[in-house]
């Protein structure tokens, strides 16, 4: 795909390389997420992931619930067709504050999500953690672990030193990204308002 | 092998624009130290609009992001409680609860069941999450008396207590 913005060598001497940092800059703001939602700070992450209405890249990676670290069984998302999943990328397992994002999903799972809903949380953590994780919040849902970042940087989810930024997908059943929100607020009532509508809206084919 | 003067300066100011535009270790937290706190309106329990405009600028204000799920906010109950004995009035507490996952009535039930030290706000727009740039609950943000923010936090271990004693002007 010829739009991907990529951060590289840049040839031709420093002020032809400054232009174009300062171009990129200026050309691709809407790809350059100002602000991460859970830490509140900049950042100059460069955002791609899919958008809605184009198909979601597949990937497969491992993954641990709270009863098991899912062993040989690896998720994949093409195995997902015919269900609406839900990818949530998040920073962390256990960072300081407490995780009002997986509580709210694990306390109001039938009302936000229903039982044809796939949801999965994604972070860098290793699959022990994830258990562990799992563990502490009672979690109903798989987490997946992407330690080096691969499947969160083709979603535009990966932030600096391993974290991710927290961002949800909703993917249809057809496989085909039906609702993003690149800056989910883990504390704000409307984000939650607005995944619910957007899931019902995919459950009707809308 | 010298590089040239003109290429080490740009390389280096790449790296100035790079650091700063991406400032903030992972786990900083919301507001900037030194920024203006917001002045908003804030509901409470029954749905009245609260102007923050009574306290910000005119007193040090103590804001905790809060919810009655999380573990870190009962956590640090007792160190509230001790903070405002100590400065009592001369500080405004305000707990704003972040209505995720909560209704009033589940608020009041943990209200009546734990002495919270704090004037309760029900934020159910999550406009004052958003303006202090909430991580997650138990997000504590000092403002002094003049307005301006001079601490936030987040998380059991924090140690929010200096911060506060200075912007009450409390010695001990």
């Amino acid at each position: 795909m010829t739009r991907k913005p990529r951060m590289g060598y840049v040839a031709g001497g420093p002020v032809v390389g400054i232009g174009l940092f300062i171009v990129t800059i200026a050309v691709l703001p809407s790809r350059l997420l100002g602000q991460d939602s859970t830490i509140g700070k900049p950042t100059a992450v460069l955002v791609d992931g899919p958008r809605e209405g184009e198909r979601a890249p597949d990937f497969s990676l491992p993954w641990a619930s709270k009863d098991t670290t899912g062993g040989a069984s690896w998720f994949s998302l093409s195995g997902q067709r015919g269900r609406l999943v839900l990818l949530a990328f998040y920073p962390r397992d256990f960072t300081p504050g407490c995780t009002a994002e997986l509580k709210t999903f694990t306390e109001q799972y039938a009302d936000l999500f229903g039982d044809d809903v796939v949801v999965v949380g994604i972070s860098a953590d290793s699959l022990e953690t994830h258990q562990r994780f799992a563990q502490s919040l009672n979690l109903p849902f798989r987490l997946l672990s992407d330690p080096d970042q691969k499947v969160s940087r083709k979603f535009g989810s990966a932030d600096r030193n391993g974290y991710n930024r927290r961002t949800v997908y909703l993917i249809d059943r057809n496989g085909r990204v039906s609702y993003t929100d690149l800056r989910f607020g883990a504390l704000d009532p409307k984000a939650y308002t607005r995944l619910k509508a957007a899931v019902q809206a995919a459950r009707r084919g809308a | 092998m010298s590089l040239p003067y003109s290429r080490v300066l740009a390389v280096t100011a790449i790296f100035a624009l790079l650091s700063v535009s991406g400032a903030g270790a992972q786990g900083d937290a919301g507001i900037k130290v030194g920024s203006a706190a917001p002045v908003l309106s804030v509901n409470d329990l029954d749905g009245r609009p609260v102007n923050l405009a009574q306290w910000i600028g005119k007193k040090p204000v103590v804001l905790e992001f809060w919810a009655t799920w999380c573990e870190n906010c009962e956590a640090l109950l007792p160190r509230f409680r001790e903070a405002r004995k100590l400065t009592g009035d001369r500080v405004e507490y305000i707990g704003v609860n972040v209505t995720v996952n909560q209704t009033p009535a589940r608020v009041r039930r943990y209200m009546e069941q734990h002495d919270v030290p704090f004037r309760v706000l029900y934020d159910d727009e999550g406009a004052s999450t958003r303006a202090y740039q909430a991580p997650a609950t138990s997000y504590v943000v000092i403002v002094d008396a003049a307005g301006k923010v001079v601490y936030t936090g987040v998380g059991a271990e924090q140690e929010f207590e200096p911060a506060l004693r200075r912007a009450a002007g409390v010695t001990q």
